[in-house]
């Protein structure tokens, strides 16, 4: 090794994205060092989950540039002109960076096992064993090994979404986002999927999430950024943000939502 | 006064109309089959990213659901000889029989793929699949299932179609009874015999359907719970 800093996990330069007339997001720059765990807090229509979209190419931001793991991701700039990668190329990005969705989005044809197993088998061309091997453990980690034959509808939402951070893992991303993984769930289920998410980040994984659980943030984040109308408007430790936040609508929003 | 049902016609008979019969559901096969793998393409083609290709498709399934499937047979067989295109009436009426329900059931199958949610291709795309892999593995399994029994049903609708297939001297059940009856004039003994057979494997295949429905609103579930 040398005395270089490493690269961040996920670099973002100046990302702006739109919808129609809507300016989404405003200029985003953030990165996110290996192991890090970056929580994103903010009101809905922040721009958070668009975001984390853009992250993964699931929506094409007009400007500014992506770096997953150093590489420059999606499209290259060459004399302000854009190209966009092959569609392989971007596939093969996007499989480094797992991603759980707010409505978990499991393939509701296969069994739970069959969830985790897809990708590694069709996409990395995994060893149909190999995979269900790995798989079976991973569904150990999540707790739900004694589900793997099951299929998604016969779970419960909070099982479901824990099967969905293990299909998200079979692919040993670098990096995990989580985008609202608890919002829909009922309230009595969302503890187990934290509890999931905890552990992944004291195994070290690096994680972007977004959330509206405040003491996940507050405990587990690294890093807390708040988000407002497409910026970031303040980031820092937990401590520091949640006990004094330097800005007022940082303030106004805690108020709001921690005094529910 | 006329005799009515003649047994004796009827069992005389039964060798020829069950060769036809079998010609007809011959027919009917061969056509599923085609029409399956023909109709998706047009149904991807219909969804393709190219506008120029879009449009030639909805011309295409158009002009199919616009004017009659007898017409478009009689076309295959009478017509397209005219332009040195001399086609075998089996292979005519295949040809147009699948042009024709390759049409409506492509519009199936893009009702099907677009029933599946947003949510199952962006979880796809961000395991890294490829679109066409994620139509393959994820989007068309889910949406074949939906489709099934509206399938069933063209199927049926298909099998009682190749009736028009008489009319490009294709030796199908019902002009097998046509041919006989043209020489005893049997018509009420051939001609029910011939309504039973279709009835006798078309009910059967109604049931079936039925109960695809049944299986397909169950959703998924495990068999050993």
């Amino acid at each position: 090794m040398t005395g270089q800093q490493p690269r961040p996990m996920i670099e973002i330069e100046g990302l702006h994205k739109y919808f129609g007339p809507l300016h989404v997001l405003r200029g985003i720059d953030l990165s996110v060092a290996a192991g890090e765990v970056v929580c994103i807090i903010g009101p809905s229509g922040s721009g958070k989950s668009t975001l984390l979209r853009c992250i993964n190419h699931l929506e094409i931001a007009q400007q500014g540039r992506i770096r997953i793991a150093g590489e420059i991701a999606y499209r290259d700039e060459v004399g302000g002109v854009f190209r966009a990668h092959s569609n392989r190329a971007v596939a093969a990005v996007r499989a480094q960076v797992g991603m759980v969705f707010q409505h978990f989005n499991l393939f509701p044809h296969l069994t739970i096992i069959g969830n985790v197993m897809e990708a590694p088998v069709h996409v990395l061309r995994r060893p149909k064993a190999e995979a269900m091997r790995r798989g079976m453990e991973l569904l150990t980690q999540v707790g739900l090994a004694d589900k793997a034959d099951n299929y998604p509808e016969e779970l419960s939402g909070g099982q479901q979404q824990r099967a969905a951070i293990a299909r998200a893992l079979a692919m040993d991303p670098k990096a995990m986002m989580f985008d609202e993984a608890t919002s829909a769930l009922d309230p009595e289920l969302i503890a187990e999927v934290l509890a999931v998410m905890r552990d992944l980040a004291d195994r070290g994984m690096t994680m972007l999430v977004v959330t509206h659980e405040m003491n996940f943030a507050r405990q587990v984040a690294s890093r807390v950024i708040f988000m407002d109308h497409g910026s970031i408007v303040e980031q820092g430790d937990p401590a520091a943000i949640f006990a004094d936040p330097r800005e007022a609508r940082t303030r106004d929003f805690l108020r709001t939502v921690l005094e529910r | 006064m006329i005799e009515l049902f003649n047994a004796d016609v009827a069992v005389e008979n039964l060798g020829p109309l069950l060769a036809g019969l079998l010609l007809t559901v011959e027919l009917t096969l061969v056509v599923m089959v085609l029409s399956l793998g023909f109709a998706l393409l047009v149904a991807l083609a219909g969804m393709s990213r190219f506008a120029s290709l879009r449009w030639v498709i909805k011309a295409y399934v158009e002009v199919m659901r616009g004017t009659p499937l007898l017409l478009q047979l009689v076309y295959m067989y009478y017509v397209l000889p005219e332009f040195g295109i001399r086609l075998p009436a089996f292979v005519a009426g295949c040809l147009a029989l699948t042009l024709n329900y390759g049409a409506y059931i492509s519009e199936v199958y893009r009702g099907g793929i677009q029933a599946i949610g947003a949510g199952q291709h962006d979880a796809a795309a961000a395991l890294g699949m490829t679109r066409g892999l994620a139509m393959r593995r994820i989007v068309l399994p889910q949406a074949i299932r939906i489709i099934l029994p509206t399938l069933g049903n063209y199927f049926i609708g298909l099998f009682k179609d190749t009736a028009l297939c008489s009319a490009v001297s294709i030796q199908e059940v019902l002009f097998t009874a046509q041919i006989i009856a043209a020489n005893n004039y049997q018509y009420f003994t051939l001609y029910t015999v011939v309504g039973a057979m279709y009835f006798a494997v078309s009910f059967p295949a109604a049931r079936l359907v039925g109960y695809l429905e049944r299986v397909t609103r169950g959703g998924y579930r495990s068999r050993h719970p």
